[in-house]
């Protein structure tokens, strides 16, 4: 009786451990395809570079057979790519804050817009995140150009004599990376002015403070971690940017995606090319860590995406 | 009066706004239609010469032909694993998991530049030259991310229940997925679809790194091209591709609603 028992439990416990190994090999077959795309070229080419970038340069073969650290020292040591460093952060910083300061308005116009309205506002300002890149980088080539439409205008009007150089500028560079990077700033704000309950905003009116007034005390503060977490994300993305440094920028305006790319492609040093790349990384993951960092920390926090 | 003002002044900073958001791509239609030999804001002359120019630049059809076998294939890949991926995700309980969501995200950390250098190196070692099948491998990997948000928001809060009942009445796991589970989750995988598709067919950075001389989609196309060349040509190639993307867009509107679209992405 009792080794039946016994035996009735040893088969129930068999199944269930047949049946938790069977849920087991058919999780991995759901996650193989993805998992051995990822490991084979993503993880596997990046691991090889990081290893290419602690060898030395070889003019016939690209990649030498010696071990250095010379590539990350020169790098650091080098003023002129320190500047490049410098600019690469300059131009992502200023993204940021005219970012915010332009995105501001039009998430708060969108979030007090009702149905149609808002549907067309809201495509209006994704727009761009579905146009090519490389296609809205042009149009502000055709607008800064030196006979482009901005300078054209201005000699028009007479307000100027000689065509500015606006492209090819670190302005240019901005310009254009504020125009590909708002989107991602509107939808972050725009995710916590809407949690924002109403009442607070007319208890504030009824209590006699004026627009400006609400502004600052009421709607600003409560909206902040949306403010920080569309910064972060905007300056992340523009300090890894490639696209429109190369259109707008060139190489009269390098940054650290321009290089890395101008070092691999044009120099075919790809021991050196690495080094930046990485250092590149270094950069970007410092910034999204402080950003899940503050999300975290916040539990407004918006996601985005 | 004084209250309206501020109201005034708020609409007109917010036009301006949209203004900056939608010149250069007006720019780039309008100037697609100028009779003069270079580009002109605004177009002098009405005329459709450079689209019909464009029958003697063969090599523009190719590309685009190429950026929309990539994209497609792109696409329909990375939204099967992607959503494969999401299931065990979601549904799933094992070691590991936190290490295989943060590697399946991360190239959106990783900046492209770096991933195309990395791509590039990796494929001349394994002697894959460039081909669809090389640009489709290194997209994948682009748009993967995007697949699984968009496939695991639509997966939670999932009633499984109703699968259970289509067990229980003796449907294999195969029919309960085709017939249960992905006409569900169906708008978040087809948004995934769709920001793959446009994610590919954008890409110049990885792009570039892996293109050979036959074998070069229409973003590198268009940047080689107009690193030589200030001529309207390039206009109206830009002006067909953004005609396509609306195009695009608005069966998407009919199909799922931008509403819709924009709120799963969240």
């Amino acid at each position: 009786m009792q080794a039946g028992i016994g035996t009735e439990h040893d088969l129930l416990l068999q199944q269930k451990k047949k049946n938790v190994n069977k849920k087991r090999l058919d999780t991995w077959l759901l996650l193989l395809p993805t998992l051995g795309i990822f490991i084979f070229f993503f993880l596997l080419p990046l691991f090889f570079l990081f290893i290419t970038s602690f060898k030395n340069f070889d003019a016939s073969t690209g990649v030498g057979n010696e071990w250095t650290l010379q590539n990350y020292i020169k790098f650091m040591s080098d003023p002129f790519y320190l500047g490049v460093v410098w600019r690469t952060v300059k131009i992502a910083l200023l993204t940021t804050l005219i970012t915010i300061i332009i995105s501001y308005p039009v998430a708060f116009q969108i979030s007090r817009s009702k149905g149609r309205a808002r549907n067309y506002l809201t495509l209006l300002v994704l727009s761009p995140l579905l146009i090519s890149m490389v296609i809205r980088c042009y149009g502000w080539v055709i607008l800064l150009s030196n006979n482009g439409v901005v300078n054209n205008t201005l000699l028009k009007l007479g307000w100027i004599d000689q065509p500015l150089t606006l492209l090819y500028t670190e302005l240019s560079v901005v310009i254009g990376m504020v125009h590909v990077l708002f989107p991602y700033m509107v939808l972050s704000i725009m995710g916590s002015l809407e949690k924002i309950d109403p009442s607070v905003i007319r208890a504030s009116q009824n209590l006699g403070a004026g627009s400006f007034r609400t502004f600052f005390s009421i709607l600003l503060p409560l909206t902040l971690p949306g403010v920080f977490a569309g910064s972060v994300m905007v300056f992340s993305l523009s300090v890894s940017s490639f696209v429109t440094p190369a259109i707008l920028g060139g190489p009269q305006v390098k940054v650290m995606s321009y290089l890395t790319y101008e070092q691999v492609a044009v120099m075919l040093n790809w021991p050196y090319g690495g080094a930046i790349g990485f250092l590149l990384i270094l950069i970007a993951t410092i910034t999204i860590i402080a950003y899940s960092k503050i999300l975290a920390r916040s539990e407004k926090g918006v996601a985005i995406q | 009066m004084s209250r309206k003002l501020p109201k005034y002044f708020f609409n007109f900073v917010c036009l301006l706004v949209y203004i900056f958001l939608l010149a250069p791509i007006v720019v780039v239609l309008l100037s697609s239609l100028t009779t003069t030999e270079y580009i002109v804001f605004p177009p002098e002359g009405l005329t459709l010469r450079w689209y019909t120019e464009l029958i003697e630049h063969p090599e523009f059809m190719q590309s685009f032909t190429l950026s929309i076998i990539v994209a497609f294939g792109t696409a329909i890949i990375a939204t099967a694993i992607g959503t494969l991926a999401s299931l065990a995700v979601v549904r799933r309980q094992f070691k590991g998991k936190t290490a295989i969501v943060q590697l399946v995200g991360s190239p959106l950390l990783i900046p492209s530049v770096v991933f195309g250098v990395a791509l590039l190196q990796f494929y001349s070692w394994i002697g894959l030259a460039a081909s669809p099948l090389a640009l489709i491998l290194g997209h994948i990997i682009l748009t993967v991310p995007f697949v699984m948000r968009l496939v695991v928001a639509s997966l939670v809060g999932f009633d499984r229940s109703i699968e259970q009942a289509a067990l229980n009445l003796g449907a294999g796991p195969m029919k309960v997925f085709f017939h249960i589970t992905l006409p569900i989750i169906k708008s978040g995988v087809i948004a995934g679809a769709i920001f793959a598709f446009i994610t590919s067919f954008d890409d110049l950075t990885v792009a570039l790194f892996i293109v050979s001389t036959d074998v070069v989609t229409l973003p590198v196309r268009i940047y080689t091209y107009m690193q030589y060349q200030y001529d309207p040509i390039i206009t109206s190639v830009s002006s067909i591709m953004i005609l396509f993307t609306v195009v695009l867009m608005l069966i998407i509107e009919r199909v799922l609603g931008v509403g819709k679209v924009f709120s799963s992405k969240n």
